[in-house]
């Protein structure tokens, strides 16, 4: 899928900023400064639209308006101001996310890839998290290609964790997912269920995070 | 002209108007009356023998005057008029007596017409003539003429007199009568001047009349306006105390920022090699210009408005993944560890997005600006919609306790919740605090296993 982020930015040292950062991330941004020249794009020729509000020519609550109208494409909203009726207007008229001014730029890249990455919940039959691969539909899971031979409970951890690929997941998440919330021994019972895990992973452990103070994480690896 | 004046003047003319409307009219109903009296009297006289003797002489009926007879007649007929003069005709309208004047054509149309009584009156009023259809359609003395004195006009010169002195009496009266109006009326005008002119002075005016109402009305708006008043000066006051207070606070990191930055300048120009941790003080501080004007901004809102100004359902998720993206960058610089865990299903709540993101970005950023290097932050969101927790668990330096019971304590507004304290406990915790209380949160702080803070929000607060 194509990498094109169109940043609508009427500053140009702001607009500058992000275009660099973005493309440093590996994105490929397009830039338009007025809002009357973001009008005649198309939304579906981009991965997500990140668009600021108060623009020369069309307003930016115009432009998303009319970008709804026609796609479904992911929009982050750049607002300069601390406004909550202008937020909650630009949520309620589709806009996914939206970063306040001012913003750090590793903040604004965290935004768009949360925006990119929604939340697979269901209905995949297969999950890959880096080098750990799991077939829901035959309940298979193979590391670094190697079959795994994981209890019911090992695999339902796994399988929370990789649904949720690269956001720390919480205990109680987990314990919920794979054990009986209701057993009080449910909680400590998960780490050894983790420990196990992380054994038959083998080198593929380290993609087994622990997260200080919320949980464990499947990360992509390295 | 003034109010006095001119209720007089009305009172005065009304009264003229008035009182020759009753004159004219009591003289429409005299002259009725003596029409009938004097009909009255002819029929009168006639049948009791005045026909027999009209008969027997018609040459020289009615003898001289008939004064005789007209002395016995009803008693309306005698009345304040002098006595009338009789001549008979037939029904003809002709006379015997040669000394009968002519019927007058008038009142034979009339008579004519089907009445039995006729009458008119001369121009000048000075004399009236009745003529009346006797019972009888035989003989020479069928129909009577009467001539009368007619009643006086009902307008004379001397007429005028009476209402004129009755009019200036009214007027005269209504002059005094209007006096304690009018000096009310001027007194109520004098207060509104006053208030006009920057007074407090309260408008009141006694009695329970329309002007004692005007006045209260008057009063009542001087309340309203003053209040009003009231209210405007002190948001003034506190939009001028906002500015102030504001390019105080901004000043403060402003002047430290540029230490580092011309600190940096120096160590550069002495050839000294920096690193990029020596920028991360520059960032700090930047970022926290940045907090502080969020903070101001959302104190500034919270002072001027009770409760909460607006309302919406607010998707927690996302708002948590947000506050904590915003400070990772400077999480990441100082080599802490921030990490984020929501669940799946999708946790809401009702409240103003606004302050809710800048309090939970108040605790993310505490937890992270006062954790010492390789420290770790926790921001965990768990359960559901209505039954939900936040926990934002650090292990940095925590809070003393006495400390953090006062943190809690009701929002301590002005100077002191403004000044930077060394953990965070100034103006963004009593932020924390004031949103939490308003969206109806518990708020605890506690402290971490193994050392830190944990600040715990979930909803249920008691108000």
């Amino acid at each position: 899928m194509s990498n094109r982020i169109l940043l609508v930015e009427d500053d140009v040292a702001l607009g500058q900023q992000v275009i660099d950062s973005l493309r440093e991330a590996g994105f490929e941004p397009h830039w338009v400064q007025d809002g009357d020249d973001a009008r005649s794009l198309r939304p579906d020729d981009y991965r997500l639209i990140v668009l600021d509000l108060m623009l020369p020519g069309t307003y930016g609550m115009d432009l998303l308006k009319r970008y709804r109208a026609k796609s479904e494409v992911p929009v982050l909203i750049l607002s300069a101001r601390d406004d909550t009726a202008d937020k909650i207007r630009g949520l309620q008229l589709g806009a996914d996310d939206y970063v306040t001014k001012p913003f750090f730029p590793e903040e604004l890249l965290a935004r768009i890839q949360a925006c990119l990455r929604r939340p697979n919940l269901s209905g995949n039959e297969r999950l890959v998290v880096g080098a750990i691969v799991i077939d829901l539909e035959r309940r298979e899971v193979t590391a670094s290609g190697n079959a795994l031979s994981l209890t019911p409970v090992e695999l339902e951890i796994l399988t929370a964790l990789a649904r949720r690929k690269g956001a720390a997941v919480t205990r109680d998440a987990l314990v919920e997912a794979a054990l009986d919330p209701a057993q009080d021994s449910s909680r400590r019972t998960l780490d050894v269920h983790i420990s196990r895990l992380r054994t038959k992973l083998g080198e593929d452990a380290k993609q087994l995070e622990t997260v200080w103070g919320i949980g464990y994480r499947l990360s992509e690896g390295s | 002209m003034k109010l006095r004046t001119r209720l007089a003047l009305t009172l005065g003319i009304a009264t003229v108007a008035v009182l020759f409307a009753l004159g004219w009219a009591q003289s429409r109903w005299h002259s009725r009356m003596r029409v009938d009296a004097l009909a009255e009297a002819a029929v009168h006289r006639m049948e009791s023998g005045g026909r027999s003797r009209c008969e027997a002489n018609p040459e020289s009926w009615p003898p001289a005057r008939g004064r005789r007879n007209a002395r016995r007649g009803s008693p309306s007929a005698r009345g304040p008029f002098p006595k009338p003069r009789f001549f008979a005709y037939d029904a003809n309208y002709r006379s015997r007596n040669p000394a009968s004047p002519p019927f007058p054509p008038a009142l034979r149309r009339e008579l004519d017409a089907g009445n039995d009584v006729a009458s008119t009156r001369s121009a000048a009023h000075e004399r009236a003539e009745v003529a009346v259809r006797m019972p009888w359609d035989e003989g020479p003395c069928a129909v009577v003429l009467l001539r009368a004195k007619g009643p006086p006009p009902w307008f004379s010169g001397a007429m005028l007199i009476p209402p004129l002195l009755i009019a200036l009496v009214v007027i005269v009266v209504a002059l005094f009568a209007a006096g304690p109006i009018v000096r009310r009326v001027r007194q109520l005008t004098e207060s509104v001047r006053r208030l006009g002119a920057g007074s407090d002075e309260r408008i009141h005016v006694e009695g329970s009349d329309e002007i004692a109402e005007l006045g209260a009305a008057f009063e009542q708006s001087r309340q309203t306006i003053q209040a009003q008043l009231a209210s405007l000066r002190a948001r003034e006051v506190a939009l001028r105390n906002y500015i102030a207070n504001t390019t105080h606070d901004v000043m403060l990191p402003l002047s430290v920022l540029q230490g580092h930055l011309v600190s940096l300048q120096q160590r550069i120009e002495a050839g000294e090699t920096l690193d990029a941790k020596a920028i991360v003080p520059s960032i700090e501080e930047s970022q926290y210009l940045g907090s502080l004007l969020h903070n101001l901004n959302a104190a500034a809102r919270l002072e001027a408005t009770e409760g909460l100004a607006h309302y919406d359902t607010i998707d927690l998720n996302r708002l948590v993944e947000r506050v904590v993206d915003r400070q990772k960058p400077v999480a990441t610089r100082k080599q802490i560890a921030l990490e984020v865990g929501v669940p799946d299903a999708l946790v809401e709540v009702q409240g103003d997005l606004t302050l809710l993101e800048q309090a939970l970005g108040n605790l993310v950023q505490n937890a992270v600006r006062y954790n010492r290097s390789g420290g770790h932050v926790a921001v965990v969101l768990s359960g559901r919609t209505g039954g939900w927790t936040l926990e934002v668990i650090d292990d940095g330096p925590g809070i003393p306790d006495k400390d953090r019971a006062r943190v809690l304590e009701p929002s301590v507004r002005g100077s002191e919740a403004r000044t930077r304290h060394p953990h965070g406990m100034g103006l963004g915790l009593h932020i924390v605090n004031d949103v939490a209380k308003r969206h109806r949160l518990r708020l605890e702080l506690r402290e971490t296993d193994g050392g830190g803070l944990t600040v715990v929000l979930s909803p249920g607060r008691d108000t």
